[in-house]
């Protein structure tokens, strides 16, 4: 059979929209994320009640991890999976509520948090009714991905598909059981968690971080996966390291949950079962990075090339670098300095902006011009100050956060020679201002690449050609037919 | 035999979990079919993206 002979009519519009979504909220996110990073170096900023960090940190966390985030992943997902499978995306109607029933419930939730609703729960703040529309969302898009595999011309199922339905079908459990709470009133908005306690603390835990494992990392390897090799024009490194990958990512990170509860009232065997498991990712995570990276062996001119593949590669070296330094902070030894510090801080951006971002970026650089049917991007040149200013960006931010989280964690246990508490907590606060600064205009240059980002693309969907500059041709952007 | 597993459930899950991935490990690794599944990796650069 010749799979090539029948070419499909993809279902382009529903990730056109996706896109578009992508970038608008991930500019929104990071605006939010500048706002309240000035508002740390800044208290004077915290105007009036809406505008407090505390309502606004949620709205940043959420416009990055699940708006810019989420949409990526739709986007990414809906693409590569009728690529790889060789047939149109199912239900045009059932993709396209998954569309506006996810916007639906961003703005929802949005306005949850500016106007104090919340479960107070970290990366699961919306309220039961919000919670409870995203579910129905959340199972149109499992039908109309897993109806699409069912449909498929080709026999295999590729492996960027085993990680997208990985990270959809678990984040619809973490989701489900994490969210079980009663309404006080049909009509109201508050609810009470039907778990308490060190059970509500541990089930949470094994929410937020699978949050991090299956969302921002199962999903986004996905894209990895695909668009790597694509990009690239080559195939992945290794199929079956890919295969171990995954089953081992899988197998592993739903137990690593309880580090983020060590000396806590969580018994001591399941903060040591969750060090231990994080420890053990290690090997799965740089395997995964390794055959990533390696994709590009024999190859590596192309990386000199094209800036599109270096914000790929660049994101891979990130995900190596902060899944070496989460499992190193998830030591009980490390925590106890680490942890309720800006060291966290830092960790957790260097994962979201340094790979999620990179790895979004990429995929959007090579997606736009396949989308809207354009011999290439607008400027490759902007591709390029784009990776730069944002990278430089990254470096300064995750830096003065481990500056920041290295002394404040110092600072805490810093006992004077009749053993009393050497610094006051407000000492402390006061000594992050400049690491505070520095952090906010890191943020400023990733927000100021990415605006780069919205004119290109916005020049490359009008099909303006750039001056003094040849497009860059698609015959080595990997975006040529390999037959 | 339910009292027992569930008295065991800690060891018997390690176990099954374990001997499931072991089985994925060798599934996959196996060299007689080294080359059939890393012909899969070629799946995206099959065909155009248009």
């Amino acid at each position: 059979m010749n799979m090539l002979a029948e070419k499909p009519n993809y279902n382009d519009e529903i990730v056109k929209l996706f896109t578009i979504a992508t970038v608008f909220w991930g500019v929104t996110g990071f605006l939010v994320g500048v706002f309240i990073a000035l508002q740390m170096a800044f208290p004077a900023l915290n105007i009036g009640e809406y505008l407090t960090f505390g309502r606004l940190r949620p709205l940043h966390t959420s416009a990055v991890i699940f708006a810019f985030g989420g949409n990526a992943l739709f986007a990414t997902s809906y693409f590569a999976v009728q690529r790889t499978c060789r047939t149109r995306l199912w239900g045009d109607g059932w993709a396209k509520f998954t569309f506006w029933g996810y916007q639906f419930f961003i703005v929802l939730a949005a306005l949850g948090y500016v106007t104090g609703v919340t479960q107070a729960k970290e990366y699961a703040e919306p309220e039961w009714y919000a919670d409870l529309w995203l579910t129905f969302v959340w199972v149109a898009y499992l039908i109309v991905f897993l109806m699409t595999l069912k449909n498929r011309k080709e026999p295999h199922i590729y492996v960027a598909n085993w990680f997208f339905l990985g990270f959809i079908v678990t984040v619809a459990v973490l989701h489900l059981v994490n969210n079980i709470s009663i309404p006080v009133s049909i009509f109201g908005a508050k609810s009470y968690p039907l778990w308490g306690g060190v059970q509500a603390a541990m089930i949470q835990w094994w929410y937020g971080h699978n949050a991090v494992g299956f969302f921002l990392t199962a999903g986004f390897l996905g894209i990895m996966y695909y668009f790597v090799p694509k990009r690239a024009g080559r195939p992945v490194y290794s199929y079956r390291l890919s295969i171990l990958h995954f089953w081992s990512l899988i197998f592993m990170y739903i137990w690593a949950g309880p580090h983020h509860l060590h000396y806590t009232a969580l018994p001591d065997w399941a903060q040591t079962l969750g060090m231990t498991f994080s420890i053990m990712l290690w090997m799965p995570s740089w395997g995964g990075m390794i055959n990533g990276m390696m994709t590009l062996s024999g190859a590596w001119h192309k990386l000199r090339e094209d800036p599109v593949l270096k914000f790929m590669i660049i994101s891979l070296a990130f995900y190596g670098m902060s899944t070496f330094e989460g499992p190193l902070m998830s030591i009980k030894a490390v925590n106890a300095l680490s942890h309720y510090t800006d060291w966290t801080i830092g960790h957790v951006h260097s994962g979201a902006l340094g790979w999620v971002a990179f790895i979004s970026f990429g995929a959007i650089y090579h997606l736009v011009p396949v989308l809207w049917k354009r011999p290439g991007l607008y400027s490759l040149k902007l591709v390029n100050t784009h990776l730069w200013i944002s990278t430089i960006g990254i470096v300064l931010y995750i830096a003065a956060m481990w500056v920041s989280g290295i002394m404040e964690g110092l600072m805490w246990r810093s006992y004077d020679a009749l053993g009393f508490l050497e610094y006051s907590f407000v000492e402390t606060v006061a000594a992050k201002h400049i690491p505070y600064l520095i952090r906010a205009f890191g943020g400023i240059l990733f927000l100021s690449g990415s605006l780069i980002m919205v004119y290109n693309l916005i020049k490359t969907v009008r099909g303006d050609a750039a001056p003094e500059e040849n497009l860059y041709p698609a015959e080595d952007a990997g975006e040529t037919v390999h037959a | 035999m339910i009292d027992w597993l569930s008295d065991n459930a800690g060891m018997t899950g390690l176990m099954f979990f374990f001997s499931v991935f072991c089985g994925i490990v060798y599934w996959a690794f196996r060299p007689s079919q080294k080359k059939v599944i890393e012909d899969h990796k070629f799946i995206p650069l099959k065909g155009d993206e248009q």
